[in-house]
C-alpha cells in the first residue's frame, strides 16, 4: 500500500510541476525551468511523453522475459503476463505516438514528418500489432503461448535497433539525431538540474504506475481464463 | 470577486489544464484502487472454491 501512496505523491508531483512551474530564459529560483531555444513551452512534453515511450520499451522486455521464462517453464501463468505486458506496451507505444504527432503539429508544423523516430515507432507499432493478430489467430492456447514467447522475443531484438540506434544515426527532426549539433541531448546538456530531477521523478512513477496496471492486467487475464476454464 | 476569478483563469489558462489533468489523474488513481481491491477479492474467492474442491 505504501508504494500506491508514493506513486500518488510522486505523480501528482509530475503533473503540477510539468505544467505549472513556468520556463524562463534565466532561472533563479528553484521552481524555475531554463528555456530551451526551438522548444520553449513545448518543451514540457518531456515529462509526459518520453516516459510513455520509455514504457513501451520496459513493456516490451518483460514481454520477452516472460516469455522465455514460458519457454522453459511451459506456465501458462508466465504467458499470461507476457501477454498483460505486451497489451500494455501496445498502449504506451500509441500513446507516444499520439502524443509526438500532436507535439509535433505545434512545433514542426503537421502531425507526421516520416522523422526516423517517427518511422521506427510506426514500425514497432505494426510488429506487435502483428503479435495480436497472430494470438487472436490461434486457439489451442498452448501452441498460442509458445509462438508468442518466440515472436515477443525476436521482435525485442529490434526494439534497441529502432528506438536507441536508427534515430541516432539518421538525421532527423528529433532532438538527438545525428544531424542536431546544437548541444546534444536535451536530458544530458540542455535541462538544469531541477528540471532533470522532475524528469527523472517522471520516469520513476510511471513506472511504477505501469507496474501496477500490469498486475491489475495480469489478474484481470488469470480470472478470465480460470472462470472460462469452469464454464466449459 | 467572481469576474476577477474568472478574469485571473482566463490570462491564466495553464491553471484550468493543471486543474482538469489533476482530476484526470484522481480518478485514474481511484479507479485503479477500487478494481485492484476487487480483483483481490474475486481472486480470494476462486481460490477458497478450488481449495474446498
Amino acid at each position: 500500500m505504501i508504494w500506491k501512496i508514493v506513486l500518488f505523491v510522486l505523480m501528482t508531483f509530475v503533473i503540477i510541476a510539468g505544467i505549472a512551474f513556468p520556463i524562463v530564459p534565466q532561472p533563479s529560483a528553484w521552481y524555475q525551468f531554463p528555456l530551451i531555444p526551438g522548444l520553449e513551452e513545448k518543451a514540457k512534453i518531456i515529462f509526459f511523453h518520453v516516459p510513455t515511450a520509455w514504457l513501451s520499451v520496459i513493456a516490451f522486455l518483460m514481454a520477452m522475459i516472460y516469455g522465455i521464462k514460458y519457454l522453459r517453464n511451459q506456465n501458462l501463468d508466465d504467458d499470461a503476463k507476457s501477454n498483460a505486458a505486451l497489451q500494455l506496451g501496445m498502449v504506451f507505444c500509441v500513446l507516444a505516438t499520439v502524443t509526438g504527432s500532436i507535439w509535433a503539429k505545434f512545433t514542426w508544423g503537421a502531425f507526421w514528418h516520416w522523422d526516423p523516430r517517427e518511422t521506427s515507432i510506426f514500425i514497432l507499432l505494426l510488429i506487435y500489432g502483428s503479435l495480436f493478430a497472430l494470438r487472436t489467430a490461434v486457439e489451442n492456447e498452448d501452441k498460442r503461448a509458445r509462438l508468442s514467447a518466440v515472436y515477443s522475443i525476436i521482435a525485442f531484438l529490434t526494439v534497441p535497433f529502432f528506438i536507441f540506434i536508427m534515430p541516432r544515426i539518421m538525421t532527423g527532426l528529433h532532438p538527438g539525431s545525428a544531424n542536431d549539433d546544437t548541444s546534444g541531448p536535451v536530458v544530458d546538456f540542455k535541462m538544469n538540474r531541477n528540471m532533470q530531477l522532475v524528469f527523472y521523478i517522471s520516469l520513476i512513477a510511471f513506472t511504477i504506475f505501469y507496474y501496477w496496471m500490469w498486475s491489475v492486467r495480469y489478474k484481470v487475464l488469470i480470472i478470465k481464463d480460470t472462470l472460462t476454464k469452469k464454464l466449459l | 470577486m467572481e469576474g476577477g476569478f474568472l478574469g485571473f483563469l482566463e490570462s491564466n489558462a495553464i491553471y484550468v489544464v493543471l486543474f482538469i489533468v489533476l482530476a484526470i489523474w484522481f480518478g485514474i488513481f481511484l479507479f485503479m484502487l477500487n478494481t485492484d481491491k476487487k480483483l483481490n477479492e474475486i481472486m480470494n474467492e476462486l481460490k477458497g472454491k478450488s481449495n474446498e474442491k
